[in-house]
Formats: C-alpha cells, sequence, structure tokens
C-alpha cells in the first residue's frame, strides 16, 4: 500500500494532509527500518550482498537494490547513500557489472579503490563486509554504448577501468564481431582491477585485443604515447572512449589529437570521485549556483552568503551569525570551511550554513 | 543587567565557545541514534494512539490513547520538530531532518516558525520591541510597557493563550497588535493568512474531521480523545516556554542596548534572560530540553539532549563571572511565572507597594 502513496495523487494528498510532509510514505520508515531495513520508502535500498578482493586496495560490493529500482545501461552510475558516525554521506560509484548480471540474479557490482585521504571509499573498506543495507540512485550519466557495432576503443586508467568492465562484458555478451582493443594503465600488476573478468573475455571473445601498461613497474614503457595507437588498426574508423584519472584524460586526449583523430569520436566520462581538498589549500574558489546555474569566483574568506549576495541572488537568511540556521541549503559537491569551528567539511552533498561557510576550492550550491 | 567590561565580555565569550567546539567536535552517531530513537517512539505513541482511540468507549483505554498521542505530539514538536528546526540535526544530512524544510505536527507553519522563533526571538531574545515572544504582545511582563486597566484582564488571556496556543502560535506573525494599531496592513500578511489557514485546516482536518469519520460509529469518542490530546500538548509546551523567559528574575533589555553587540554581549544576554527547571530524565525529554533554556539560548544547534551534559560547565562560568544561573523545580519557577503575570496585572505604584515588603 505505500508503494501507491507517492504515485495516486489522491493518497498523496491525503497523505501530505496527515503526515505533514511531500513524501507521506516515508513517515513510517523509522518503524520499517527496525523491523526490515528494505522496506523503507525514503530512498531506494539495496542490501550488500558480498564483499570481494580485487586488486590492491579494491573491492568489489555487490548490491542487491529492491525491485523499485530501475536498473541501469551498460557504463552508468549510481550514487551510494551510507551512514557513517551518524552523518548520511552520497557518493557516486559507476556500476562494473552487467545489465544481464542484473536481470539474471538482481545483482550489481561496485568496484571500489580506497582513495588517499578519501573518507567514504575507506569507511567502506573497513566497515562493510555484507549484510548492510544501504541506498541507492536510479542510474544515470551518458557514457552509452554505440548504437550499433562499430570498431571501439577504450583507454582507461586506474579505477577508471569500471564502466569499461561493464561496456566489454555486455558487448562480449552480444557477442559483436567489430574489433574492441583496450589500452589500460595501471601503475603496476597488482594494481589490474577486474584482471579476472578481462582476461577471461579476452580468452573468449575473439574480437578484443587487451593491453596493459604497467606505468611504474621496470622495464616497462611508462605513460601512455604514440607507440601504443600504432597498434590500433584502422584508428579513424573507431568510436574511442576515455575514462580514467585527470592526468591520464588530458595526455591521451593530446596523443589522439596529434595522431588525427577528430574530437567527435572520442566520449569522455570524467572519472574523478569527489576527494577532500589539502588543508594547505587557500581559501575562495568558483562557486557554482546549482539552480541559477551561474558560476562565481570568490577569493579570501568571504562566506558563500555573500557571494550568493553579491551574485544577485537572494537566498534565505537570518542571524548572519550561525545561529539561526535560516540561510541552512544544500551544498552540491565541494569544501567548505566552517568561519567559526574552522573545520573542513566533507566533499559530498550535505547541508550547511551560508553565513559562515567559505568555500575551499571549487563548490556547487543549490541555488 | 549584570554588567561586564569589555575583557570579561571577551572571557567569557571564549568559554563558552570552547564548550561549543568541544561539544560539536564530538556530535556523531551518539546523537544521530538518540534522535532516531526518539522519532522512532513518537511513530509508536502515535500509532498506537490513533488505533486504541476508536476502543476509547473502555475508559482505561481513553486515558491511553489520550496519553499515547498528547506524548507523541508533544515529543513530535518539542523534542524533534523545534531541535530539527533549529539545525541541531542538520549534520546528519538526512533530507527528513533538515531544518529548513521540517514541517510539525502542530498549526503553526515550519516557514513561520523559523522568522518568528529561530531568527527573531534567539537573536533579539527578550529586547522589548523586537522580540515578540515576550508577552506574546498579548502579555505585560515588565515596567517597559505602559499600564493600561486591560491589563487588569491578562490572566484570562493568558489561560485563553495556553488552551489554544497552537494557534496562537500559529498566527503570532500576524503582529495583530500592530494591525489593529494601522503600523501594517492586513493586505501585508495575505501570504502569511493563507499559509495559515492552509496548514491550520490541514491540522483540523486531521484530528477533528478525518480520524473521527474514519471511525464513524464511536466519532465523538475518538473527536474528544484528539481534542484532549492537543489540549494537553497545549498546556505543557505553552508552560514549558514561559518558564523559559517569564520567570521573576529572567532580564529583560532595550534596543539601545543591543547596538553594536558583541558576541561575549550576547552571551551574557542570552544567560540572564533565560531560566532553567530541574526534572527527571523524561521532564527534559518531553520538554524538548528547554528546561534547559539557557543552555539552548547560548548553544540553539547543539542536539538537545546534550543540554544535559554540559549544564554543570555552563553553571560553572555563570558562577566565575558573577551571572545568576536562573533554575528551580518545575512547581517553583512556574509559580514566579504566575506571580509574574498576576503583578504586572496591576498599575506600578499598586505592584510596587504589593512586592515591597516582600523585597525587604
Amino acid at each position: 500500500m505505500l508503494s501507491t502513496v507517492n504515485t495516486r495523487a489522491p493518497l498523496r494528498w491525503l497523505g501530505k494532509q496527515l503526515f505533514n510532509r511531500d513524501d507521506p510514505g516515508a513517515f513510517f520508515d523509522p518503524l520499517l527500518a527496525a523491523l526490515n531495513p528494505m522496506w523503507v520508502r525514503g530512498f531506494v535500498p539495496a542490501r550488500l550482498v558480498e564483499v570481494t578482493d580485487e586488486a590492491r586496495d579494491t573491492r568489489s560490493f555487490h548490491l542487491r537494490p529492491s525491485p523499485r529500482w530501475r536498473g541501469f545501461n551498460a557504463g552508468q552510475h549510481i550514487n551510494v547513500i551510507v551512514e557513517a558516525d551518524g552523518v548520511r554521506h552520497h557518493r557516486t560509484f559507476t556500476i562494473a557489472s552487467t545489465p544481464r548480471q542484473w536481470a539474471s540474479d538482481g545483482t550489481v557490482t561496485l568496484t571500489i579503490k580506497r582513495l588517499a585521504g578519501g573518507r567514504i571509499t575507506n569507511w567502506m573498506h573497513d566497515n562493510l563486509c555484507g549484510g548492510e543495507v544501504m541506498g541507492v540512485s536510479q542510474a544515470f550519466g551518458d557514457f552509452n554504448l554505440p548504437e550499433t557495432d562499430r570498431p571501439l576503443l577504450y583507454i582507461a586508467g586506474g579505477s577508471g577501468i569500471t564502466p569499461v568492465l561493464s561496456h566489454l562484458a555486455t558487448l562480449a555478451d552480444r557477442d559483436v564481431r567489430a574489433p574492441v582493443t583496450l589500452l589500460y594503465y595501471v601503475r603496476s600488476q597488482a594494481d589490474i582491477i577486474g584482471a579476472g573478468v578481462l582476461y577471461a573475455l579476452a580468452a573468449r571473445w575473439p574480437a578484443l585485443t587487451l593491453k596493459i601498461f604497467k606505468t611504474e613497474e621496470e622495464g616497462e614503457p611508462a605513460l601512455m604515447n604514440e607507440a601504443h595507437l600504432d597498434s590500433v588498426t584502422g584508428l579513424d574508423a573507431r568510436q574511442i572512449y576515455l575514462c580514467g584519472p585527470k592526468g591520464l584524460m588530458t595526455l591521451a586526449a593530446d596523443v589522439l589529437n596529434r595522431a588525427g583523430v577528430a574530437e567527435s569520436q572520442i566520449q569522455t566520462t570524467f572519472f574523478s570521485a569527489p576527494f577532500a581538498v589539502a588543508a594547505d589549500t587557500p581559501l575562495g574558489g568558483a562557486v557554482t549556483f546549482g539552480k541559477t546555474d551561474k558560476t562565481v569566483e570568490s577569493e579570501g574568506d568571504a562566506p558563500l552568503l555573500e557571494i550568493a549576495e553579491a551574485a544577485e541572488l537572494k537566498p534565505a537568511y537570518g542571524c548572519r551569525m550561525g545561529i539561526c540556521h535560516q540561510c541552512s541549503c544544500r551544498k552540491n559537491s565541494g569544501t567548505v570551511v566552517n568561519r567559526l569551528t574552522g573545520k573542513a567539511s566533507g566533499p559530498g552533498e550535505e547541508t550547511i550554513q551560508l553565513c559562515i561557510s567559505v568555500p575551499q576550492g571549487p563548490v556547487t550550491v543549490d541555488l | 543587567m549584570k554588567q561586564l567590561n569589555e575583557q570579561q565580555l571577551n572571557e567569557l565569550a571564549e568559554d563558552l565557545d570552547a564548550i561549543h567546539d568541544e561539544v560539536m567536535a564530538d556530535v556523531g552517531e551518539r546523537d544521530a541514534k538518540y534522535i532516531r530513537r526518539m522519532i522512532r517512539l513518537h511513530r509508536t505513541l502515535e500509532v498506537g494512539g490513533r488505533a486504541m482511540m476508536p476502543f476509547g468507549f473502555i475508559p482505561p483505554v481513553f486515558a491511553a490513547a489520550v496519553g499515547s498521542l498528547s506524548i507523541a505530539k508533544i515529543i513530535e514538536n518539542m523534542e524533534i520538530g523545534h531541535n530539527v528546526m533549529h539545525g541541531q540535526y542538520d549534520w546528519m544530512n538526512d533530507p527528513s531532518l533538515h531544518s529548513q524544510t521540517y514541517e510539525w505536527d502542530t498549526v503553526c507553519t515550519g516557514d513561520s516558525w523559523r522568522r518568528t522563533h529561530n531568527y527573531e526571538h534567539h537573536t533579539f531574545t527578550n529586547v522589548i520591541g523586537k522580540d515578540r515572544d515576550y508577552g506574546y504582545a498579548l502579555l505585560r511582563l515588565s515596567d517597559d510597557n505602559k499600564w493600561n486597566p486591560l491589563h487588569l484582564f491578562q490572566f484570562a488571556n493568558y489561560a485563553l493563550l495556553s488552551v489554544f496556543f497552537q494557534w496562537g502560535v500559529g498566527l503570532h506573525e500576524l503582529e495583530f497588535e500592530r494591525v489593529r494599531r494601522r503600523e501594517i496592513k492586513l493586505s501585508e500578511k495575505a501570504g502569511l493568512l493563507k499559509d495559515f489557514f492552509r496548514k491550520g485546516g490541514r491540522q483540523a482536518f486531521k484530528d477533528y474531521l478525518f480520524f473521527p469519520l474514519l471511525t464513524f460509529p464511536v466519532f465523538p469518542i475518538v473527536l474528544a480523545g484528539n481534542v484532549s490530546a492537543n489540549l494537553i500538548r497545549n498546556l505543557w509546551s505553552s508552560s514549558v516556554i514561559f518558564c523559559g523567559h517569564f520567570t521573576e528574575d529572567a532580564e529583560t533589555f532595550t534596543e539601545a542596548s543591543i547596538e553594536n553587540e558583541t558576541r561575549g554581549h550576547w552571551y551574557l544576554r542570552q544567560l540572564t534572560g533565560s531560566s532553567n527547571f530541574t526534572g527527571s530524565k523524561w521532564v527534559h525529554i518531553l520538554s524538548g530540553h528547554l528546561s534547559h533554556q539557557i543552555e539552548h539560548h547560548v548553544f540553539p544547534d547543539i542536539p538537545a539532549h546534550r543540554y544535559r551534559e554540559i549544564a554543570p560547565r555552563v553553571e560553572a562560568i555563570c558562577h566565575k563571572y558573577g551571572i545568576k544561573y536562573n533554575t528551580g523545580s518545575f512547581g517553583r519557577q512556574y509559580w514566579t511565572v504566575l506571580k509574574r503575570i498576576g503583578q504586572f496585572s496591576l498599575p506600578d505604584r499598586v505592584r510596587t507597594r504589593l512586592s515591597a515588603p516582600a523585597a525587604a
């Protein structure tokens, strides 16, 4: 019955009258969560079925979302909602498994590497072992497979391999015949993510050419260069997918450009998990107001409230000294420093007080 | 008011800031668990109360149902709603506990409350003319307001305000006294009135129409039970709130005294304008920890269940600077509130003559 509350207008109206909230179905969540956390309505719950080791500092988290989850296309991401130390955190991860796996056993796999200084990836590695329930968003992202089969080239680095794993396994399931090449850059043998899947695919699927480059192992060629492209036949006809850390992306785009590849051939997913800024990062930065789609630069210790007002926005405010919370609003991403305590926030989505929050690096606010 | 020099005020601010920072650094899982437990308790009592109410033709069941529903409403308003809207749990990043969007189970809309209470009352606490919570523009509680003969009846006004407290709070922002004096036009308040009727209508629909009709054959019992639960909540919350600022020794301030106010001075005003009452753990919970009004006013965004823990330190700081830490049992504090309402209903000449022997 609760599932119809949010979809049927009269019930939704009644629910609003009775429970004073726009999501009346979630009113009973505190009780339902105590009985069975998979029954909550406030977000789409997913049970963590199993955690497996994948590579150095990398684990796969196998999730079974509730039936309300609508599925995904290979290469898409989801937001995961976990609660650590009483705080709800949202983080975006790419699904490494295939839609076919989800259709057959209802699970999706997130392959997650510990980020140096990353609060949530480390927390997940240290605290989750299977059985827990977390929240997931519907899938999003446009790192999609081409609609018709054509020759493909993937250039991936580090944990940027995750959407590529989903793509390749999906293509192999379809037994695509057009040539597919993967150039995969990792630091060393122990850092290869999805090694088992990749070698198995290469063995059973003749269209795939797999090349793994270890950038920090002795005797190996170092970073990506033109020579790596020489082995790729018919480069002009290929659709190219780039996914990896920023350094590799810039380098690869540069190398491809010099090789005469048209920009329209290249599809990029900017893969970089949000990370906490270093403590010595200067205050100020680019502030983006999401709702109005405005970006302004700020300098020094100007708080977001003043920055917003200077940008001619009119956010609600009250005391302007951090007491009344009238100006509390959602920060979508970026780090802010609390003027009163001097403490830096996390990088993810959370509520902040505009009047005492000073951006430290780029910040996006829901205004 | 107790006078402190500039340096003492700065030290006072530093001492209190230190407590604030220490507690906020420690806020986490324990506080999340606490508020979630309160929310579970609220849901259980509300569901239980509503489920029992139709069987209220059995007297003990009626008592249990009314008790359950009124405690549910009290916990939701005092310990959950009021505190969540102060931003005490914003750090949890849970959209259903977000200060700016929370909507509570009472007539006053969350938005109106956030403006009049969180901003006006907490910023201009007890400043006559600025803090409209002071006497709710209805009662005369200090000699800053000139006496007039109508004040003789203010005890009756107080009783009415307590009985219909949720409706009074809902209309607080209308500033009816200023509309009557033609300082503002009623049309300026059209938006507020629309919100008031929508939210008030919703609350009345739920308690006085929907649930009684749902249980039609026993509707008089359900209606009576729901009216009782709202009444109990109204009486309790108004009493708690009156004990917070209108006790005998709670001080008032003038607009001139807060010009260019420093943080230290603001703290001093919060400390001297508020008063606590003592009681068992459940008295604290049911008051939403406004039993620790002093701690609440210096740290409105610290999760309220922590006030009990930091109270001895705040009291010690008051002692250090010679500031009165106004506390006593609920009965004693409430008695001084009633006394104050009574005293200021009289002309100043009569009042000072009556109270002079007591003071001597």
